[in-house]
């Protein structure tokens, strides 16, 4: 649901919380981002910081410089001007991100989950249980398919939340209970219907199922990808994962090591969102009930 | 060897370089803005030793440091009192101190109070991560907590005739002295996802604070919270517990709520999650929240969001060189 006019909440006396609409939907996530651009581009006096989430974006102001109700009318008025038709194309860089399903790394995390915690179903078969997959090579097959779109980044620094841009790679699993205290940097997961890439060894409740070389963050800013921050992604950028075997992972991982690595990103495009969702609808066609057969899915999972 | 630093004998416990306003613009990334709890009375430790206010110092958290000094030196230490000693010799706080290269500080446990700022003339001059120098331990950026063995390297002198100033009184926080703290609490931005007697509960509660607290939150233990409807009937993607919401931005005074476990979160936060934060402490409590201690109470003052700017605006006038007296 997008609401007529935006929400705002005070988040004490320097913080608002502007919520666009309620609930895990794309035309609502884009228009969060079409509202954090507009806000960025009128450089309004007073505003330091936005954090785009879901369905929602969290603002630091300067009440110095512009009050609480000053700011929610800047805002309000931007939101009208945006109007509720056409959303205006959306700079979004393109990531291929390598990665190794099922492997070794992220089994044996999973495995020491199993034997100290809980003796639950290995992470990549629950999943293939839960949204009826045939088999692991399906999974791969399916999870590599999509383009994701970095819906929000956020609790770790780089730590990304992905939604898949095909529904018909849309996934849903449940998280940890209790959550790990550890995953391996760089492990790939799956929790509710957005999956996430671990920037770092953290711990973590996203059902795992694979792993990449390619770091995601980086303190030490080695690598060219990283001279502007020590997190790779932005929000509204996409992810595109690239299934790789484990002799190309070990000649990525050295190429990481050895400082060489030069990510593979695509800067040149703009994402066209009229034009996603006139293709959306046009596959969606005939996946009506897989689709709804999803919905009942993230209702059990969550 | 003689140079410009300081060198870290006993590290105490996760002592760490923090500056204003912190790591600012990498918030959406996932980036804290970290920097120190109290920024009041590490402003004034800066304006002691003749530093611009929010230059780089030293948190110390509960146990203190012991430092050698490589080099002649002002500094001051403000915040809570852990008996800084300067080659074993106590010195006052709040109060500009000349040191010379080869003296030793050391600062010991807080008596009472849980942060002490330390800060040198000329401010410590690491090299900023991300545009900012302050430390955001728990994930090792812009470096780490202090250790043993290492030097903090210090900024060129200040200006060299800077005489020695001390707090005037009225300037300085005061510590909880009956280990009761009243600390200024705005509702929102979910305060509608508890019930409207819970709303009035909160702020009559003592809440005791718990040894589980850090730079990134400070739990609570208290009354158990009670929902609203709208905890219950919402949307699959909120998630089950009556806690559990879209995933959001959180402000930095949240007091997150997971599960029935209230956390306020601090500088080193994280900056989004799936919990609802149906209150926030402002700024200019957050110096309280710098000092109290694990053991000790909350209890919330309710506070509008331009009682909460006003509030605000008159630390900010307490951390001025108005405040220093010449001794």
């Amino acid at each position: 649901m997008i609401y007529q006019t935006p929400r705002f909440l005070p988040g004490g006396d320097r913080f608002m919380e502007v919520e666009l609409g309620d609930g895990m939907d794309f035309v609502l996530n884009f228009r969060v981002h079409s509202l954090a651009s507009a806000i960025r581009e009128e450089k309004i006096k007073g505003v330091i910081e936005l954090v785009p989430e879901l369905a929602s974006m969290m603002v630091s102001y300067d009440p110095a410089q512009i009050s609480y109700d000053d700011l929610s009318k800047e805002i309000t008025r931007l939101h009208e001007a945006a109007g509720q038709g056409e959303i205006a194309d959306l700079p979004s860089r393109l990531f291929s991100i390598p990665v190794l399903y099922f492997d070794p790394w992220t089994d044996e995390c999973i495995e020491d989950y199993r034997a100290k915690v809980a003796a639950k179903t290995p992470d990549p078969d629950l999943i293939c249980e839960l949204n009826n997959v045939a088999d692991r090579a399906a999974l791969r097959r399916l999870h590599a398919s999509s383009e994701y779109w970095v819906a929000a980044l956020g609790f770790w620094p780089g730590l990304c939340s992905l939604m898949p841009l095909d529904d018909r790679a849309r996934l849903v699993a449940p998280k940890y209970d209790p959550p790990r205290t550890w995953t391996p940097k760089g492990a790939i997961g799956l929790g509710g219907a957005l999956t996430c890439i671990y920037p770092d060894q953290t711990p973590g409740g996203y059902q795992l199922l694979a792993r990449t070389p390619v770091p995601t963050f980086d303190r030490e800013q080695r690598l060219s990808a990283f001279k502007d921050s020590l997190a790779l992604f932005r929000p509204g950028d996409r992810v595109r994962f690239q299934p790789i075997e484990r002799e190309e992972y070990d000649w990525i991982e050295a190429r990481v090591e050895d400082g060489s690595y030069q990510h593979s990103i695509i800067e040149y495009q703009m994402f066209s969102v009229d034009r996603y969702q006139s293709w959306r609808s046009d596959i969606s066609r005939g996946q009506q009930s897989d689709i709804s057969r999803g919905q009942e899915q993230v209702e059990m999972a969550q | 060897m003689s140079s410009d630093s300081v060198h870290v004998l006993e590290p105490g416990l996760e002592t760490a370089v923090q500056e204003l306003p912190g790591r600012i613009g990498y918030w959406e990334q996932g980036f804290p803005p970290s920097g120190p709890v109290d920024s009041w009375s590490f402003r004034l430790a800066n304006l002691l030793v003749g530093n611009a206010r929010d230059t780089a110092a030293l948190e110390c958290q509960f146990l203190g440091p012991t430092l050698r000094l490589e080099r002649d030196v002002t500094l001051a230490v403000t915040g809570a009192d852990m008996s800084p000693k300067l080659d074993d010799q106590p010195i006052a706080m709040w109060t500009s101190v000349k040191a010379r290269a080869g003296q030793v500080l050391a600062l010991s446990a807080a008596l009472s109070g849980a942060r002490s700022y330390i800060a040198f003339s000329g401010g410590i001059a690491t090299e900023p991560v991300l545009g900012s120098r302050a430390v955001f331990h728990m994930a090792r950026i812009g470096g780490t907590a202090l250790q043993a063995g290492t030097t903090l390297p210090l900024g060129t002198h200040g200006d060299p005739a800077f005489a020695p100033k001390t707090v005037a009184e009225d300037a300085r926080p005061t510590l909880s002295t009956d280990r009761l703290w009243r600390v200024e609490c705005v509702p929102g931005p979910n305060d509608d996802w508890l019930t409207p007697d819970f709303n009035e509960a909160f702020f009559a509660a003592e809440w005791i604070i718990q040894g589980k607290s850090n730079r990134t939150g400070i739990r609570l233990t208290g009354p158990e919270f009670q929902f609203a409807e709208r905890a219950f009937d919402k949307k699959p993607e909120h998630g089950q517990d009556p806690s559990n919401i879209l995933d959001h931005g959180y402000p930095l005074g949240a007091v997150n709520l997971a599960g029935q476990t209230p956390i306020i979160l601090i500088n080193d936060a994280p900056s989004t999650g799936g919990f609802i934060n149906p209150f926030t402490v402002p700024s200019g409590a957050f110096w309280k929240l710098g000092q109290a201690r694990p053991g000790e109470k909350i209890s919330f003052v309710r506070t509008s969001v331009s009682e909460a700017q006003d509030l605000a605006r008159r630390l900010d006038g307490y951390a001025s060189p108005a405040s220093l007296r010449d001794v």
